[in-house]
């Protein structure tokens, strides 16, 4: 298989360094079209924050002994940090099961991640817009596109939430089920705290509040995250029309007593509330935990969640590696296809040019009404003689192992000399 | 037609623990094959359960109410579908293991033990009868079916209070989701069982002249029925919700349970018929 991969990712690279070969979605076609022009049949360039990957497959000539690495590296400017050390170089099977390993999510950074796939197919379509596709990377990558669609349909690699702010998420869709008709509280400006407020509203939260002890860092977020700011002074007041509260402040002290919410919870009719606090040191007094229909869950019952779910992910590797050895066997008995059709047709047009070149020697010995008889035999005999190793070599790819296969072509190609008349 | 009614009661308990199996399995191992072959499973069943009533019916001209084994067949068969009904109605279709296997379980005690009787005295005949034994019992399976919701509401409830996130946590529907499913079966369980009092109070005077006003079974029956209605208007009134809602609901039952049995076995002077 003359498929290649060079690629840099979190493996093999800090942050620092893959930040330098990143290449935005303006910057691939020219690279797409330099490439191709100069050193490849085909390619696709995929480059997203945790990797950047080249699949190809070279052309036979015009390769000026440059490692492609550095070729790719100067494409970018201010990489001369970037070193031969945080590439890897894949070839044939390796470098396909490779492409599969990332598009099932098993190679990303966190376990699952279900992103990547789309990222590959905006990859691939600006490759094919590019021209820089064929038969061979087009068949490639829709396989590789089947893989992570059977990855995420029969296993359960994607499930389950694995960051703090997702985790906060999904425990609130645990509770509450709808969230269309809930109303959020989100205290202080943190990143963790911003970031679960934005799930819930991806999660069509109902009304979001938010309050800060600096009032215009509030203004600011909502601007960010949309919503209405509250007083800091006054949040104990809303609290009774709150289903969800989001705590991320630094505080010595906690900004919410148990008091404060039992109140709240007579307020409101005794309604859940649930209560995220993701302050160090805690923000919510833990005897919350106590008053019925109360859900507090601080950083490490978050973490647990995670850690759960993580475990979850790893236990469907083994599905994974299963599903990839099936495509990957397909994909290499269609490749291999490729290789009988081509080696049936040239042998064919062999036969035929001796055939043609023999009979026109000597069909001057035979009367004129004879001739058209004596081509027809001729084809005929040629036909009978190439019938059984035609049928053998087709039926092979069907039935045989892909070794089997590949050693069947290497050996016609060897005995009549096939690649040297096709080089010729 | 009785040697179909023979076989049928072979197999109707297979189908309930092929049912209950693809059930659990698409629950504990969350196998996709079984999450596909559930629900038509349930469906087969039930449709199936519903012949072998008609049959049994028809064949024998009396509905099957005159034995304890035909009794607990038509329980089975009323989980079977109250839970049919749940799920169609909410979409949600996790939960089918933890409702299906009480059915299941009935229906093997019924086929094991199940026999016509060679006498069935006429007032078992009695269409009546045989309507206010259906509701009855369709209003016992509604708040079976509730209780077991309650039930899956605490436990998640004390999951999430204390941070258990295994798999009851994945796999049970969302706490408000199981708290509309409880309130929903409780609802169909309380209107059912008004219509089998009221048809009970309508045919009793009819057979028995004088109503046993002070007979156990009636005091119970009116004691779920007032408990449901306290807890209905609680809901909706004081609008009562999650864990305090779903206890009171735990209690009807375990009340419905002690009138099912206790009461109407050993109890109750004119409630019994066979």
């Amino acid at each position: 298989m003359n498929i290649f991969c060079l690629g840099i990712s979190h493996h093999t690279a800090p942050v620092g360094i893959r930040e330098k070969l990143w290449f935005s979605a303006e910057e691939i076609p020219a690279a797409l079209e330099s490439l191709r022009e100069q050193y490849m049949q085909e390619l696709v360039l995929i480059s997203t924050c945790n990797r950047t990957e080249l699949y190809y497959i070279p052309r036979n000539t015009g390769w000026n002994g440059t490692p492609l690495w550095k070729i790719l590296r100067d494409y970018k400017t201010n990489t001369e940090e970037v070193n031969e050390a945080h590439f890897y170089s894949l070839s044939a099977k390796d470098a396909v099961q490779h492409l599969f390993d990332v598009a099932s999510g098993t190679d990303s950074m966190v376990l699952g991640d279900v992103q990547i796939l789309n990222q590959m197919k905006e990859a691939f379509t600006l490759a094919q817009e590019h021209h820089c596709t064929g038969t061979l990377m087009n068949r490639l990558f829709h396989t590789t596109f089947h893989v992570g669609k059977r990855a995420r349909a029969e296993t359960e690699i994607g499930e389950g939430a694995v960051s703090v702010s997702y985790a906060a998420a999904e425990l609130a869709s645990k509770i509450f089920g709808d969230l269309t008709k809930r109303t959020a509280l989100l205290i202080g400006a943190g990143e963790t705290g911003m970031l679960t407020a934005k799930h819930l509203t991806s999660h069509n939260l109902g009304t979001l509040l938010l309050t800060n002890r600096t009032r215009s860092r509030a203004e600011e977020l909502v601007s960010q995250l949309g919503g209405r700011v509250v007083d800091f002074d006054r949040m104990t007041n809303e609290l009774p029309l709150v289903d969800i509260v989001i705590s991320s402040v630094d505080a010595p002290t906690h900004i919410l007593s148990a008091g404060d919410i039992r109140q709240a919870m007579k307020q409101r009719g005794n309604k859940p509330l649930f209560i995220i606090d993701i302050g160090v040191p805690r923000n919510v007094d833990p005897a919350v935990n106590q008053i019925g229909n109360v859900f507090l869950h601080d950083i490490d019952a978050l973490n647990h969640i995670i850690d759960q779910n993580l475990a979850h992910r790893k236990a469907e590797i083994p599905k994974i590696e299963q599903i990839i050895r099936d495509e990957l066997e397909q994909f290499q008995l269609w490749h291999d296809g490729l290789q009988v059709t081509p080696t049936i047709q040239q042998l064919r047009e062999q036969f035929e040019l001796i055939r043609h070149e023999e009979v026109g020697k000597h069909l001057h010995h035979f009367p004129t009404d004879k001739q058209e008889e004596i081509e027809i035999l001729t084809k005929r005999i040629v036909n009978k003689i190439l019938h059984t190793p035609m049928v053998n070599l087709k039926t092979g790819d069907n039935e045989s192992g892909n070794d089997e296969t590949r050693a069947k072509v290497s050996i016609v190609r060897s005995l009549f000399g096939l690649d040297k008349k096709q080089r010729s | 037609m009785r040697t179909l009614i023979s076989v049928i009661e072979i197999i109707l308990p297979v189908f309930y623990f092929s049912t209950i199996w693809a059930y659990a399995r698409a629950f504990f191992s969350g196998v996709k094959t079984a999450e596909s072959l559930k629900t038509p499973l349930l469906f087969s069943t039930v449709v199936l359960h519903f012949l072998y009533i008609i049959f049994r019916t028809t064949e024998y001209d009396h509905p099957p109410i005159t034995s304890v084994f035909e009794i607990l067949s038509l329980i089975a068969f009323t989980i079977a579908v109250v839970y049919t009904f749940i799920e169609f109605k909410t979409k949600n279709t996790s939960t089918g293991y933890f409702i299906l296997i009480i059915p299941f379980f009935f229906q093997i005690i019924s086929s094991l033990f199940i026999k016509e009787n060679s006498e069935v005295p006429a007032l078992l005949r009695s269409n009546l009868l045989g309507f206010h034994v259906t509701s009855a019992l369709l209003g016992y399976a509604a708040i079976t079916i509730s209780a077991v919701y309650g039930f899956l509401y605490l436990m998640l409830y004390h999951n999430i209070k204390s941070s258990q996130f295994g798999l009851i946590y994945n796999r049970l529907p969302n706490l408000e989701m199981l708290e509309r499913m409880s309130f929903t079966a409780t609802v169909f369980g309380f209107l059912l069982l008004t219509v089998a009092i009221v048809v009970g109070l309508v045919w009793m005077p009819k057979v028995f002249g004088n109503i046993p006003y002070t007979d156990p079974k009636l005091f119970g029956t009116i004691a779920i029925w007032l408990i449901y209605a306290v807890g209905l208007t609680a809901k909706k009134v004081a609008r009562w919700q999650g864990k305090r809602i779903i206890v009171l609901s735990l209690f009807g039952f375990a009340i419905a349970m002690f009138s099912m049995t206790i009461i109407n076995i050993f109890l109750s002077g004119f409630h019994k018929f066979f």
